[in-house]
């Protein structure tokens, strides 16, 4: 458990991977506030858990609707201060070779996974410049750094993530606010469930760690990566795929 | 000195004590780039995000670029925001 409570915003935490990182985060002793589209059974149920009243928020907001965005982060805000660490997890991939791919299906995967998490993490980081301090991790995927057929345009917002990463850590490093990425590999969550049985086998044989990664997997990386003694460690994508990448 | 002028004057002074400029002293007519308070893009960002938590609004944020303490005043008492009374 942590000595003080921070306060930590995971974004598209009421299922997968992001459902895990607010787990964490609780466990911890944190308070945090998430956001997705609509309220999950699991969203209720910490809700609805007297231990954690003081410590949970959960408010229905697309992110890539600008307004939505910025009174998630105003309510959050309003309720507890300032914003101490700050996870880019809300995203969305749809898969299809890019000569298929229409432009409806780039725009939204553009919007969510790139334009909304910049929009969103300039409010946040303006919080954590008027305290000189913060942690921020974008969940990025080892599909921007090699590739993946029928994920093109996911793993390019990907790719920008993580130059997103370099560049915001260059700007703020010297305000101890550190900006990391995890280029996450493939999750038994409901963002493989694109790939079909075969293309999973595949993906399982080929991974020197032999199985899919859990959210927990993903979770511990972020706990490391927003440890307040962790202020040397910043600008990093760190890819955690239980070694298909290696 | 109006309310305004106090709690700017304070949020500035704030700003360049953190910055390790607190030598400097603050007017309504010091600059607040170059030979007057040198403050870089990151400093500016950071006034910025200060007056807004302050008053719900900044200069910055609303797309100016005031040249001079004053000018941060001037946004504030010329109902250009919608500043709490």
């Amino acid at each position: 458990m942590s000595t003080q409570p921070r306060t930590v915003v995971i974004t598209g935490g009421s299922k997968g991977l992001g459902a895990g990182i607010v787990q964490s985060f609780l466990d911890s002793g944190d308070r945090v506030a998430t956001c997705s589209r609509s309220a999950t059974p699991l969203t209720k149920e910490w809700e609805s858990d007297p231990a954690l009243a003081d410590r949970f928020l959960f408010i229905e907001a697309d992110i890539s609707d600008r307004e939505q965005s910025t009174a998630f982060v105003k309510a959050v805000i309003d309720r507890w201060g300032a914003v101490d660490v700050l996870v880019n997890n809300a995203g969305v991939a749809r898969d299809g070779i890019l000569a298929l791919f229409s432009d409806e299906d780039s725009d939204t995967v553009i919007d969510l996974n790139l334009k909304a998490t910049i929009h969103l993490t300039r409010q946040v980081v303006r919080s954590m410049l008027t305290k000189r301090s913060g942690r921020i991790v974008n969940i990025s995927s080892i599909t921007g750094l090699t590739g993946y057929r029928g994920l093109t345009v996911y793993g390019a917002t990907k790719a920008a993530l993580d130059g997103f990463t370099r560049g915001l850590a260059r700007e703020v490093g010297s305000r101890k606010i550190t900006v990391n990425s995890i280029a996450s590999g493939y999750l038994k969550t409901e963002m493989s469930h694109g790939l079909d049985g075969g293309q999973l086998d595949q993906i399982v044989r080929r991974t020197p760690a032999g199985r899919l990664g859990e959210p927990d997997d993903i979770a511990r990386a972020v706990q490391f990566l927003v440890d307040d003694r962790n202020d040397w460690l910043t600008g990093q994508v760190l890819v955690i795929d239980g070694g298909l990448t290696c | 000195m109006t309310d305004f002028q106090g709690s700017i004057l304070s949020i500035v002074t704030t700003l360049l004590e953190r910055s390790d400029k607190g030598d400097l002293t603050v007017a309504l007519d010091t600059a607040i780039h170059g030979d007057g308070l040198g403050l870089d893009s990151l400093e500016t960002a950071e006034l910025s995000a200060m007056l807004e938590d302050e008053f719900g609004t900044d200069p910055f944020g609303a797309g100016l670029m005031p040249e001079t303490v004053g000018e941060i005043v001037d946004f504030y008492t010329e109902g250009e925001a919608s500043v709490p009374a």
